[in-house]
């Protein structure tokens, strides 16, 4: 399992260079992969943006994307953009990395839409 | 005069308006609890304008207001500045909480059983309801300045059974909501029922392809795009814009709140650019991704009738407009309000 750190650079050039460098890394990636927000404080628009592109660049193929929120900011601003219901989301890599074993086991936050969302056992409380 | 009402409006110094009322400090994305103005609506009802009816109600014909210290205090020795004009009582409403409380029947305690202090708790503590005694007010300045902390000897409690909820806490606001919604308190939704649980204010707009699951409310002049869904238990404040596809379920947005499209708020309280998660007990920052921001002043959509004097709140031209005036008792602003 693949995991990937998200890009957080405090200067635009450094993030333009650590988006593709992300990019090209999804792209060729067979085996999952996990995504880790955990450096970025809070999300911006330019991060939701780029949470889409790397959920876009594995869509249709085997390769599973998992997301680490990092804080329950992210945590919050992932749900409200409804991102939960396509891609699981963890609290921490050590979660992510017992995925999917340890999701029952993880119990729920009780916010999310059960019937829409499966992954959403995998948030903890 | 007898007995003189005091009304603490904790929040801001702007205590007589309830817009640009945001969680205060803000400035880290997780932080619990934060303080929301009591001033805020709550389906569309004031809870100032509760108190001042139950107050009506020991035939008061005015109430004095302040926005109190950054705590929401008052000090022992401004009170004693209304003593010495002659008030005998003084019934201090800290605006913390709603409580369908009988004032009449506090101050028949208070004089039945002589005390100083009189103060209103539930089973999970003060109500931040009191009564006190002139005489309680001439107490050495030294050792406490607050009113009720002075006089610890002479203390009291109303024990109060009936219905309450602190405004300040986003989880208990909440729970008032739901309550109100379903009639489970005292306080109804405020505007015309236009289906099953479902009520809105006046001036609203409401796109047909949305969907409205009751129990929900909408306040006055509330935009709510196409494919949004609100409900169960949402209630969505005056002068809010709800973009397109946003669901609202189980959560509360506050006035002069516009929420970008595609959204799902559950279990939260969003302010402006701010939502608070109930469960989580954090705020995060919904501006800089674009998801969420406060509507300025000048791009509501509230008609010129509307507009009232020095920004008072009004919540229907039916109200009225309190008259204030300033007060020299106290170093403090204290501003008169006629019942």
């Amino acid at each position: 399992m693949n995991i990937l750190p998200f890009p957080c650079g405090t200067s635009a050039t450094l993030r333009r260079a650590q988006r593709k460098v992300l990019l090209s890394a999804l792209r060729v990636s067979g085996s999952p992969v996990i995504l880790d927000l955990s450096g970025c404080p809070t999300l911006n628009h330019e991060g939701i943006e780029l949470v889409l592109e790397c959920m876009a660049q594995v869509a249709g193929r085997d390769t599973q994307l998992l997301f680490v929120a990092g804080s329950r900011a992210n945590q919050a601003l992932l749900e409200v953009t409804r991102i939960p219901s396509l891609v699981p989301v963890f609290n921490s890599v050590e979660e992510a990395l017992g995925y999917p074993e340890s999701a029952p086991g993880n119990g729920t936050n009780g916010t999310q839409d059960q019937r829409a969302n499966p992954s959403q056992k995998l948030w903890s409380a | 005069m007898e007995l003189g009402a005091f009304v603490v409006v904790p929040g801001g110094k702007d205590f007589t308006a309830i817009r640009e009322v945001r969680p205060h400090d803000v400035a880290t994305v997780e932080k619990p609890r934060p303080l929301y103005c009591s001033r805020m609506p709550i389906v569309g009802n004031d809870v100032l304008q509760s108190w001042m009816d139950r107050i009506r109600k020991l035939g008061v014909k005015s109430l004095w207001l302040t926005s109190g210290r950054p705590d929401g205090t008052v000090t022992r020795s401004e009170l004693a500045g209304f003593a010495q004009q002659g008030v005998k009582r003084l019934l201090v409403i800290k605006l913390n909480s709603y409580a369908e409380m009988d004032l009449v029947d506090l101050v028949r305690f208070h004089c039945e059983k002589r005390n100083p202090v009189t103060e209103a708790q539930d089973a999970r503590g003060l109500l931040g309801v009191s009564l006190l005694d002139h005489l309680a007010l001439r107490a050495p300045e030294e050792k406490q300045e607050d009113p009720s902390a002075a006089i610890h000897s002479g203390r009291m409690a109303y024990q109060f059974s009936g219905y309450a909820k602190r405004i300040l806490s986003a989880n208990e606001r909440q729970e008032l909501v739901g309550d109100a919604l379903t009639g489970a308190c005292g306080m109804r939704p405020f505007g015309k029922q236009i289906s099953e649980q479902v009520w809105v204010g006046e001036g609203v707009d409401l796109a047909s392809s949305a969907r409205f699951v009751g129990p929900t409310y909408i306040g006055e002049r509330t935009v709510i795009r196409a494919g949004a869904t609100i409900g169960p238990f949402a209630s969505v404040e005056r002068d809010c814009v709800v973009d397109c596809g946003t669901t609202i379920e189980r959560s509360t947005v506050m006035p002069q709140t516009y929420l970008a499209p595609g959204l799902l708020i559950r279990d939260g309280v969003v302010d402006g650019g701010y939502l608070e998660h109930l469960g989580w007990g954090i705020v995060a920052d919904l501006r800089p991704a674009g998801l969420g921001s406060r509507i300025p002043q000048r791009e509501l959509r509230r008609p010129a009738s509307c507009e009232v004097p020095h920004e008072v709140y009004a919540p229907t031209s039916k109200a009225p407009v309190w008259d204030f005036t300033s007060s020299s008792a106290a170093t403090q602003a204290w501003l008169q309000v006629q019942l």
